[in-house]
């Protein structure tokens, strides 16, 4: 599955429907009971649930790392995936799920530490920008060995930099930004010119485009690289059945082998929340990624489960079609509704919805209020980046007056036809309502969703971004003229010069006070109505220890171990 | 009988060529493309435009119906958009263990089945009669997707008696290999076993009325040779035939337990290639699951032939 992910909603358990349903649970189970003719023990009584949801943790829980001495040699873990990774090439990779992969086989130059910063992982330190932004030199750690036994140095650096660049179909050109040229004065160092600053830049390094592959794999293997990819990391591939399971082995000849416990980690896919952590529970998987927000809160009730959790640095919105009038990679063009042409009517509908009861109704109050694109875990953020505006449909229904739009306005929604997007979409037009809109839900299926994306053809639309470390991958494509989807058509001249100028900004201070005027620019023209912010919910066995997450969402298994 | 051969073999060859036709443009009729797919939240229009021209999604529609079409008749399904792998060897790792499932689903179908029938007609209008027509509904109006939750959650997460997910080779390890079929083939087969068991009651009570159980009785036999030896071997003749005829059901339903059982199966390569978009694994799925129907026919049409003289000589006339 790709990035851009739908909504994701639990149920809320004091609803009368979710009783009704647990009655018909009941039922069913003692048919079933009768089916097999087995005298089996209830799963967990669930009727004393209702409680839980308001003794719910909403504190990130990262994980720890193993402590060697409780840990055993060897032993294979199960990670149960909720959707199958795509190319298992960092060139061409474009889902979150191969990422999961990638950190247990391809290191990257620069990594991510738990608190969001910046670490070097095949770097030796972070790198060192010149004066006028336009170099960066990274030096590289020393003795370190491909899976194929080849040599890390800054050739295979090189190599692997400028695959991103030229490849056909390379998902990080865009990610590298101007890079002019890639000097190698030494093996040990590396040296990237740029045409113009890129801040962004280094946080591409610490994910896939700062992956180095090994350059004999890449010449044997061209672009079908992914058939059998060779990097440095603590594993290294073994098997893939597309579309159920794949499979790592410790490699000994990673550099820091000796802290490598498992032998092998097999992914396996279950693209059902519910049937995931019941793999958990049945100790088929020892990890399962993206619970529910309904089963987190009964796995962080069992004494045997840990349930990691981290705030997402997306984000859940809504997008008005300003200006998408013929489809994405055209010029834009001013659509002639009033919801597109007054910014008034936007600002209406982002007052009628009420995020609080939102997030509090339908995700147990795992997820948090988003209304901008920066997340207050981000390193950017700041008093202007997190300002929300208050939910008032008294001013929503004056605003649209003001407008000279009569009520109830009709506005037509696409979303995606999962049960939980479709969940997401009634509570919304419930709650819009009370503002004078009258919500119409167009479900459509994903890849139709994505399309009709691209071509403008829709009002309004409801999907999400799953986040990056940088702000600007959080926000230039999406609201920038010249984003490359900028599905809402939107075009200001003002938010594109502050975009620009915070990102050839290397000063850290100047580019926060700059994100903070788009975010108050954004809130008056509303292109994009942002919701809320999902959390990453990771379930893990207490079999395992060591399992970690970071804010990135990749859920860190390398260095797990079997509990002794 | 040459000539029929010919014509039977040139039906079948225009048939699969229409199916072909249907197929290709079919998937190529849904909204978006396996770049979009692909590409997802990471999109822009450089490197759609890249997988497009990668692909030859961009060449005009007869261009890449020959280009498949070529391909295929040599034997080369193509790669798959998504994983990059070669279809032919996805498909050669996900038909076995759809074939075995199925299989063991009809085992399983037809002793429950064939079971709670003969105990239906037998113990007609008693209570063993009223349960196995109680489970026979169960099994026809319970969804397999419930149930297949429903036994992960009993069986495997609460009595850890079965794997709720994974699948090894047959040949890799035999008993692990059942061991972890024993759940969808019991899930996949309760469908039809209902079926079966319908059948099994009907035919059964039918031939319990006739003459010749009647003279069986009358002869001394025991009710066991009576119902085992006679009335059910006369029955099973029915059941056969629906069996044959639920295969496909069968097979469609092997799509939902593949996916709760995370069973790398035909059936959920089927459905996850449909969403992604991934047109030369449809195309391939599609064009294996026809020549199979139509080889299937074929060889049936000749087998009546070779029974039924009369077929042959029509075929001639």
């Amino acid at each position: 599955m790709p990035r851009r992910t739908p909504s994701s909603l639990n149920r809320s358990s004091t609803t009368p429907r979710h009783r009704q349903a647990r009655w018909g649970v009941s039922v069913a189970a003692f048919a079933v009971l009768a089916i097999v003719g087995t005298a089996c023990s209830p799963v967990e009584s669930s009727s004393d649930e209702a409680g839980g949801d308001q003794t719910t943790s909403t504190q990130d829980v990262f994980g720890e790392p193993a402590d060697a001495a409780q840990v055993k040699a060897g032993g294979t873990l199960t990670v149960a995936l909720s959707a199958d990774p795509d190319k298992l090439d960092p060139t061409l990779s474009r889902s979150l799920y191969s990422r999961y992969v990638f950190h247990t086989m391809c290191e990257k130059l620069y990594d991510l530490g738990p608190d969001a910063k910046i670490v070097p992982q095949l770097a030796t330190a972070l790198p060192t920008i010149s004066a006028d932004g336009l170099s960066l030199t990274i030096p590289l750690r020393e003795g370190v060995k491909f899976a194929d036994g080849g040599t890390l140095d800054s050739t295979a650096v090189k190599v692997s930099i400028n695959r991103g660049l030229t490849l056909a179909g390379s998902g990080r050109k865009s990610e590298l930004g101007p890079i002019t040229s890639i000097e190698t004065p030494d093996p040990k160092t590396v040296v990237i010119k740029l045409s113009k600053p890129f801040a962004p830049l280094t946080a591409a390094l610490a994910d896939r485009a700062g992956m180095v592959l090994s350059p004999a794999a890449v010449d044997k293997l061209g672009a079908n690289f992914s058939t059998a990819p060779v990097c440095v990391g603590p594993f290294k591939f073994a098997s893939r059945v597309a579309q159920n399971s794949i499979k790592v082995v410790k490699d000994p000849l990673y550099y820091d082998a000796a802290k490598v416990h498992l032998d092998a980690i097999e992914y396996r896919i279950i693209t059902d929340s519910s049937i995931r952590s019941a793999n958990l529970r049945s100790g088929d998987a020892q990890v399962a990624d993206s619970l529910s927000t309904q089963d987190a809160p009964e796995l962080q009730k069992d004494s045997n489960m840990t349930v990691l959790q981290s705030q997402s640095l997306g984000y859940q919105g809504l997008t008005i079609n300003i200006g998408n009038a013929n489809g994405i990679g055209t010029p834009t063009k001013q659509l002639d509704t009033p919801i597109a042409k007054d910014p008034r009517v936007r600002q209406a509908l982002e007052a009628s919805i009420d995020r609080e009861a939102l997030v509090k109704s339908l995700f147990n109050g795992l997820n948090s209020v988003a209304c901008s694109p920066i997340s207050p875990k981000s390193e950017f953020t700041s008093d202007a980046a997190q300002v929300c505006p208050a939910h008032d449909p008294a001013k929503a229904k004056e605003l649209l007056t003001q407008a000279g739009v009569t009520t109830p306005y009709k506005v037509e929604m696409i979303t995606s036809n999962n049960p939980d997007s479709l969940r997401l979409a009634q509570a919304l037009q419930a709650m819009v309502k009370e503002g004078g809109f009258e919500l119409v839900i167009k479900p459509v299926e994903y890849a139709s969703l994505l399309d009709q994306q691209d071509r403008g053809d829709f009002e309004l639309l409801q999907l999400g971004w799953s986040g990056r470390v940088d702000p600007d991958a959080n926000i230039f494509n999406f609201v920038g003229s010249e984003g490359s989807q900028n599905v809402a058509g939107y075009n200001s001249p003002d938010v594109d010069k502050l975009l620009t100028d915070a990102r050839q900004s290397t000063d850290q201070a100047q580019r926060i006070q700059l994100y903070g005027q788009v975010v108050t620019k954004l809130q008056q023209d509303d292109p994009l109505i942002y919701m809320y912010r999902q959390r990453n919910l990771t379930g893990v066995s207490k079999t395992v220890l060591g399992v970690q997450t970071y804010p990135d969402g990749v859920i860190r298994t390398a260095f797990a171990g079997l509990a002794k | 009988m040459r000539r029929y051969l010919l014509g039977r073999l040139w039906q079948s060859l225009v048939t699969l060529l229409l199916a072909t036709i249907v197929v290709f443009l079919g998937v190529r009729a849904l909204p978006g493309d396996p770049a979009l797919a692909l590409a997802g939240e990471d999109r822009d229009p450089e490197s759609l435009r890249a997988i497009r021209e990668q692909y030859g999604l961009d060449d005009s529609l007869l261009v890449q119906f020959w280009q498949f079409v070529s391909h295929a008749a040599r034997g080369d399904l193509g790669v798959s958009i998504r994983t990059g792998e070669s279809v032919t060897s996805m498909l050669g790792g996900a038909l076995p263990v759809t074939l075995e499932l199925s299989f063991l689903a009809i085992v399983v179908a037809s002793l429950l089945g064939v079971g709670a029938g003969v105990v239906a007609a037998v113990r007609r209008g008693r209570p063993a009669e009223w349960a196995a027509n109680a489970l026979a509904l169960l099994g026809l109006s319970v969804p397999n997707f419930w149930l297949g939750l429903m036994a992960i959650l009993y069986l495997s997460v609460a009595l850890g008696l079965f794997p709720a997910s994974g699948f090894v080779p047959f040949f890799t390890n035999p008993v692990d290999n059942l061991h972890h079929l024993v759940l969808p083939s019991l899930i996949l087969g309760t469908g039809l076993a209902a079926v079966i068991m319908r059948q099994t009651r009907s035919s059964m009570l039918d031939a319990l009325s006739a003459d010749y159980i009647r003279t069986a009785e009358a002869k001394g036999l025991p009710p066991r040779a009576v119902i085992g030896r006679h009335a059910l071997r006369n029955s099973l003749i029915v059941v056969v035939t629906i069996v044959g005829l639920q295969l496909g059901a069968l097979i469609s339903g092997a799509v939902v337990t593949e996916r709760i059982f995370a069973l790398p199966g035909f059936g959920k390569m089927t459905v996850d290639a449909v969403f992604q978009r991934d047109y030369p694994v449809i195309q391939a799925v599609v064009l294996v699951t026809a020549t199979a129907y139509i080889v299937i026919n074929l060889l049936v049409d000749l087998l009546y032939s070779v029974i039924d003289p009369r077929i042959r000589v029509r075929g001639e006339a």
